[in-house]
């Protein structure tokens, strides 16, 4: 009887083999997915509390450039760029230019780089950084608007809420802090090109870094 | 029939026929037991290099979260030489590391070599990677263990006795969720000797540390993707890509498919992605990446099918489909040379060499000379024989004998091309002769053969009209030459006969009208001597008188119907081992049982025939079933690694075929030549017998250093598949001279030694 099954699984087999295969692969993942926003369309809309307790909302800072930072201060790859002084020279530069900066921090209570407001606070002052504001995202809600994949991540949105640059902030994606020296930074460029009057000329490259502790 | 024969007289033939076929089967067997002996593992440490400095071999570097070691595959090569390293993460459960493309995060691990002049690293080549999901990400990665190979190549003028010293710092991130970067400093210490003994081991190891060292090297060349590169479409519709990849390039009956972008931004890595097999294609549905229209389409396409898991390199730069890897994978520089005979063809679809007119053309003259071909003769000679002796038929008659005996061809050819064309468009690597690939179909075969043996030899009576192969009453003519003309194409299948291999390779990649009509060409081919014999009495009146010869004659044919059988066991025993042959045995004595009661109840009063029908019935249900039972051996041995070989050939010592080694000696500019074979391709082994094994092409071959590569298609096999429809070809044999410099060449399909000479002279 055995030898039965055997050949009658076989026989399946092969008629599965002849026969127009369909095979749905589905992730077994409860979490959502993430979104998928697109440079050239309005960037999506968010609403979050940063560490003072005040909320912002993209669609009430219509006629501002807005730069938003997915950040995680254990993440060695956040550390080389806070370490180097690169990340808080390039908040300034931007704050200077008229931009809003904004740190997201989207990782889930008890994961790596979760952080209250008051801790976030000090990471500010001791980092010695300078952004608008740090949103708490802790549930992950802005960081899946965006898509946001790595720490550091970063987009930059014009003053018509068009999102016009995400990716990485710079072409050499390493932990190496020595590696920031010398590498192209992509923002940078891209706040250069959007004063010069024209369009970001590298709008999506590849976000390098740990993965956002959804 | 004699009836007049006195009974125990045929009861004793019976028992001789019978005898005679068991001898042959187990003589034909016992050499094919030995070939399963396992390859002892090489041999003693050679001499110690009178050297100050002993080798390192291995550098060790342990962090929190993984050990890290480069370790040298060797520790001597050869000025000249090559030699493999290996970075071997041996990483803590529940951490990663990364592939070349990381994924939505992560970092790919680096090696900073320092190196003296003279010495040069190739690139890091990569196993393929597992999908590992962090949340909503996903990365490209490895766990447990990650094995990164790194060719060494040392200079022709680097002084002998002079050790090669090497430094490498290599960084790598290890992630939990969390990620920590890490990095170490290696160091080896390589004995360069003239002897190029560069499979000594470093001094002091035992064995069985050997063993693991090249079973970890084993594991992970096993773990490398395919060689060459599969040509693949990739379409942009919206934000969805479907790419679509030949499904002959993929191993058979696969159970599930993953593509990895080889490039960050092509696809959403975290995506589910859908594929299904349809008209001969792999599609799959893809979410594309933040830069699908800028980024590079290539990958792999890793394959989990019932013979293990697969991973093909796709390119879908050019856009266009072909089944066989072409080009060169940037990692591997030796696999530029192993693919460079394919590279002309295949590029732009494998069946370029060849247009519709040639392919039917050369479909034809292959049909006719199938005719001659040992595994068909036999049975058209009975035909032939039959037809003289009814040599007095009407036009008509004749006309209609001739047509029945066509289309019986045309209607198994037929079956035959539309069954393989149908599997194959499921996915199924399969060719020309497929249907031997199973045991059963074999054991089924072999049975058949017995079967019409013993009717030969007069033992039984076969009276049925579908196995009436010398039917001599007209009546039962049409049937029976319809049979006859499904029988002769049931056994021609493993003869490939010379131009067939190159109209049927051209066949399988059309579109099926065509490729049928090539097959049915072959068909018409095969069928017109017999059929202008029964068309033309002229011809009819050639063969010679009928008479009581045609009686001796015909016992004496059932000796090739014997001959087949045993052929068939051993192809068996190839395919099942002592286990399928034992039960195929058993099923062939029942048989023969069963069609002796049969014979013996015939001449018995009506009311107890049933007697010898029922026995007959019961005996042949359990040979059936003892046949289908080997679909459970089925696949058992297909994993098999050992060729085929004749202890008899040790003249000529064939490794089995893989698409590195050959690539490997190509680099070497080692001259190879590739022997495409099957068990019961019977056109191989006559090969084989007449050509490959007779001492002058056996002296050429020493003479010239050739490597030898055999490849055995007896089971399915994919990269044999693969390899043989870079040639256009779909079945075997296939012949191929690689020269030491050049371009390969492809040598006919029948073989004596002067052609093998000759193509070695060119």
């Amino acid at each position: 009887m055995t030898r039965l099954t055997i050949l009658a699984s076989k026989l399946l087999s092969v008629r599965n083999a002849g026969t127009w295969l369909v095979a749905l692969i589905l992730i077994a993942t409860s979490a959502p997915t993430l979104a998928k926003p697109e440079v050239g369309a309005p960037a999506p809309d968010f609403s979050g509390v940063d560490s003072e307790g005040q909320t912002w909302t993209l669609d009430e800072l219509e006629g501002q450039r807005v730069i938003l930072e997915w950040t995680n201060h254990d993440c060695p790859y956040v550390q080389k760029h806070y370490q180097t002084g690169n990340m808080q020279a390039l908040q300034r530069e931007a704050i200077a230019a008229g931009y809003l900066w904004l740190s997201v921090i989207s990782s889930a209570p008890g994961k790596q780089g979760h952080v209250g407001a008051e801790k976030a606070n000090e990471l500010t002052e001791t980092r010695n950084a300078a952004p608008t504001a740090v949103l708490l995202d802790a549930e992950g809600t802005i960081g899946r608007a965006y898509g946001a994949r790595t720490t550091p991540h970063l987009f930059v949105i014009d003053e018509d809420g068009t999102l016009v640059y995400m990716g990485g902030i710079d072409d050499r994606p390493t932990s190496d802090p020595a590696d920031v020296a010398g590498a192209e930074n992509y923002v940078r460029a891209a706040m250069a090109e959007l004063a010069a009057g024209g369009s970001v000329s590298r709008p999506v490259t590849r976000p390098y870094g740990c993965s956002v502790k959804y | 029939m004699r009836r007049t024969v006195d009974v125990w007289n045929r009861h004793l033939r019976q028992v001789l026929v019978i005898a005679c076929a068991a001898v042959l089967a187990t003589s034909l067997f016992a050499p094919a037991q030995s070939v399963g002996a396992e390859r002892s593992s090489a041999g003693s440490p050679t001499a110690a290099t009178p050297s100050v400095s002993a080798p390192v071999t291995v550098s060790r570097v342990e962090t929190e979260h993984l050990v890290a070691r480069l370790i040298a595959e060797s520790a001597a090569v050869v000025p000249g030489g090559n030699v493999e390293l290996a970075l071997v993460f041996d990483i803590r459960p529940g951490w990663h590391t990364y592939w070349r493309n990381p994924g939505d995060s992560g970092e790919p691990p680096k090696i900073d070599w320092q190196l003296p002049a003279g010495v040069r690293a190739g690139p890091i080549r990569w196993p393929y990677p597992e999908l590992i999901r962090v949340g909503p990400l996903a990365n490209y990665g490895y766990s447990g263990r990650a094995v990164h190979l790194v060719r060494l190549s040392v200079a022709e003028d680097w002084p002998l006795g002079e050790p090669i010293e090497l430094l490498a710092d290599a960084t790598w991130l290890v992630c939990e969720e969390h990620c920590i970067p890490e990095e170490g400093r290696f160091h080896l210490r390589l004995m360069v000797s003239a002897a190029g003994d560069a499979s000594a081991g470093p001094q002091g190891t035992d064995d069985e540390k050997r063993l693991r060292r090249a079973r970890l090297f084993a594991d992970a060349r096993a773990a490398m993707p395919a060689a060459g590169r599969i040509a693949a479409r990739l379409e942009r519709q919206d934000q969805r890509l479907r790419l679509r990849v030949p499904a002959a390039a993929l191993p058979p009956e696969p159970t599930s498919v993953r593509f990895f972008a080889g490039h960050w931004g092509l696809i959403e890595h975290a995506a589910p992605q859908s594929w299904q097999l349809q008209d001969g294609q792999l599609e799959m549905d893809l979410a594309s990446g933040a830069a699908a229209d800028a980024t590079p389409p290539t990958g792999l396409l890793v394959v989990d099918a019932r013979n293990g898991t697969r991973a093909l390199q796709i390119d879908a730069t050019a856009n266009v489909l072909s089944g066989a890897p072409s080009g060169v994978s940037e990692p591997m520089p030796e696999q530029t040379l192993a693919m460079q005979g394919q590279r002309s063809g295949p590029a732009r679809g494998a069946a370029e060499p060849l247009g519709l007119p040639v392919a039917l053309v050369f479909a034809l003259v292959g049909g006719l000379v199938l005719n001659l071909m040992p595994c068909v003769f036999p049975v058209l000679a009975i035909k032939a024989l039959a037809l003289a002796q009814q040599g007095e038929m009407a036009l008509r008659q004749r006309a209609l004998h001739g047509a029945a005996y066509t289309a019986g061809v045309l209607t198994l050819f037929g079956c035959i091309a539309l069954v393989l064309l149908a599997l194959r468009a499921g996915g199924a690597a399969l060719g020309w002769g497929f249907q031997l690939q199973s045991p059963v179909f074999v054991v089924l075969m072999g049975y058949l053969f017995l079967t019409l043996g013993l009717g030969l030899s007069g033992a039984v009576t076969l009276g049925i009209g579908l196995t009436r192969v010398g039917g001599s009453s007209p009546q039962h003519g049409h049937l029976g030459a319809f049979a006859t003309g499904a029988l002769a194409a049931l056994v021609a299948a493993p003869c490939t006969a010379p131009f067939m291999g190159a109209a049927v390779g051209y066949a399988v990649v059309q579109p099926w009208p065509v490729a049928l009509t090539v097959v049915l060409t072959l068909g018409l081919g095969m069928a017109l001597p017999l059929a202008a014999l029964m068309l033309s009495p002229a011809l009819a009146r050639q063969l010679p008188r009928p008479g009581p010869w045609m009686e001796h004659l015909k016992q004496f044919l059932a000796f090739p119907m014997f001959a087949t059988a045993a052929w068939l066991l051993w192809v068996l025993s190839q395919q099942a081992g002592s286990a399928g042959v034992g039960a195929a045995l058993a099923g062939a004595v029942l048989l023969a049982l069963g069609l002796r009661l049969l014979e013996l109840t015939r001449a018995w009063a009506v009311r107890w025939r049933w007697l010898g029908r029922g026995g007959f019935a019961a005996s042949l249900a359990v040979a059936l079933w003892l046949a289908v039972g080997l679909a459970a051996i089925e696949g058992g041995a297909s994993n098999r690694t050992d060729t085929v070989e004749n202890p008899q050939q040790a003249g000529l010592a064939a490794e089995p075929f893989s698409a590195k080694r050959l690539g490997a000696a190509r680099a070497a500019e080692r001259p190879v030549f590739v022997n495409m074979t099957a068990a019961w391709c019977i056109t191989c082994l006559v090969n084989e017998r007449v050509a490959l094994t007779r001492p002058a092409v056996v002296s050429a071959f020493t003479e010239r250093d050739m490597l030898y590569l055999k490849g055995d298609w007896t089971n399915r096999d994919a990269a044999i598949t693969e390899y043989l429809a870079g040639y256009g070809r779909n079945g075997v044999p296939l012949y191929v001279y690689y020269p030491a410099r050049g371009e390969p060449r492809v040598l006919p399909q029948v073989l004596s030694e002067s052609v093998v000479l000759d193509a070695l002279q060119q």
